[in-house]
């Protein structure tokens, strides 16, 4: 190597160590964007605190679950986060997570809670379908308790002779509140279980 | 003699017909004062809950501050969780028409959010000041680090080119037969 040469790499390298001796400085100048993707987790698991066992047969007046429904925040900030718990029939429409559309149906009950950046929440979900009527071809549910509030809900099944069993679904929205709006806005995901009307 | 007759009649009828209002009045009057009671009980609920709303919020946006100039808001979001869940308890009462206990799960929101915002701007205020002060002394090293890296290099360079001379002139021609 000549002197030309060295001087090309001497030149390099004081270069390069005074970019790592301004970095710390620079960047609490400048924003760098976070990395990965933000998002956020939403999920249910049966009584065992797995993803088996969910509810299914449920007869009038038995207690059920409970059931977790959990949050988790990747979002890269604090958030302030809701659970609407909803419960409907095969007909009724469920939320359109690509179109960022909620179910219409009414919430019965709802989770309001604070997450930290890579925090999770996890409550236990226990519910009882109250009052049930088998008619003819039909079940209607009337009344649904989700952990010791009794909601009215009239709702009704048609005997699915496909799948052999009135069904319902009783399922969980996940919200997320915009501070820049001051509203809450469906946060694109939604989980349930379905479960079988059953006379005995 | 009939006009005194229809006159006395007319006196049992009228009566009557105040009888029968003030028995109906007696009747009616707790449903009407229920029902607007009621009313009453439905719209302190609904203020209620809007005045916690309304703290939340402002706590929040106070969190969200701190948090932004680099406070450690975890046990404020805790004190936060705490309100909102009484916060839903009020809207859940208040959707099954217990309105008594949606207005006190909503004052007791209130009361838990209410001294939030207070303690995230003290937190915010000591935020800036530390980060201020991180700031300078991070600015103040690397001021010094480059000066350093900058003078040592240019020490170095010159250094090591007065090496590389020296160490060019001791060097002896090569000879190289030459065998044509």
């Amino acid at each position: 190597m000549n002197l030309e040469e060295y001087k090309s790499v001497f030149s390099v390298t004081v270069l390069g160590l005074i970019l790592v001796a301004a970095f710390p400085t620079v960047s609490m100048v400048l924003p760098f964007p976070g990395g990965g993707e933000r998002f956020s987790e939403l999920w249910l698991l049966g009584p065992s605190h797995m993803a088996e066992g969910y509810p299914f047969n449920v007869r009038g007046g038995e207690m059920q679950g409970p059931i977790y429904v959990g949050v988790s925040n990747h979002m890269g900030s604090s958030e302030y986060y809701m659970v609407y718990v909803k419960f409907r029939n095969q007909t009724q429409p469920l939320p359109n997570a690509t179109a960022s559309e909620p179910s219409p149906l009414s919430p019965l009950y709802e989770f309001q809670f604070f997450l930290a950046d890579g925090e999770t929440w996890e409550t236990p979900v226990s519910f009882v379908v109250e009052d049930v009527v088998f008619e003819g071809n039909s079940s209607f549910v009337t009344e649904i308790s989700i952990n010791g509030h009794v909601f009215p809900v009239d709702v009704f099944s048609s005997w699915d002779s496909e799948q052999n069993g009135f069904y319902f679904q009783l399922f969980f929205e996940l919200w997320l509140y915009r501070g820049d709006l001051q509203v809450f806005r469906f946060h694109d995901r939604f989980v349930g279980i379905w479960l079988n009307m059953t006379r005995t | 003699m009939r006009k005194r007759k229809r006159r006395k009649g007319d006196c049992v009828s009228d009566l009557r017909v105040i009888a029968v209002l003030l028995v109906l009045f007696a009747f009616l009057s707790p449903v009407f004062m229920l029902g607007t009671m009621a009313l009453d009980v439905e719209e302190v609920a609904l203020s209620a809950i809007e005045s916690a709303e309304l703290a939340v919020d402002v706590a929040y946006e106070a969190v969200l501050e701190a948090e932004g100039a680099g406070a450690n808001v975890s046990g404020l979001l805790v004190e936060l969780s705490d309100g909102v869940e009484a916060l839903s308890k009020a809207y859940i009462s208040s959707r099954i028409g217990n309105f008594d206990d949606a207005v006190y799960f909503a004052d007791l929101c209130y009361d838990l959010v209410e001294g939030i915002e207070a303690e995230a701007n003290e937190l915010r205020d000591v935020a800036a000041v530390d980060r201020n002060q991180r700031f300078l002394l991070t600015s103040f090293g690397s001021v010094l680090a480059v000066v350093g890296i900058f003078c040592g290099g240019f020490f170095g360079w010159r250094f090591f080119k007065s090496r590389y001379h020296r160490n060019a002139l001791k060097m002896k021609p090569e000879v190289v037969s030459n065998e044509s």
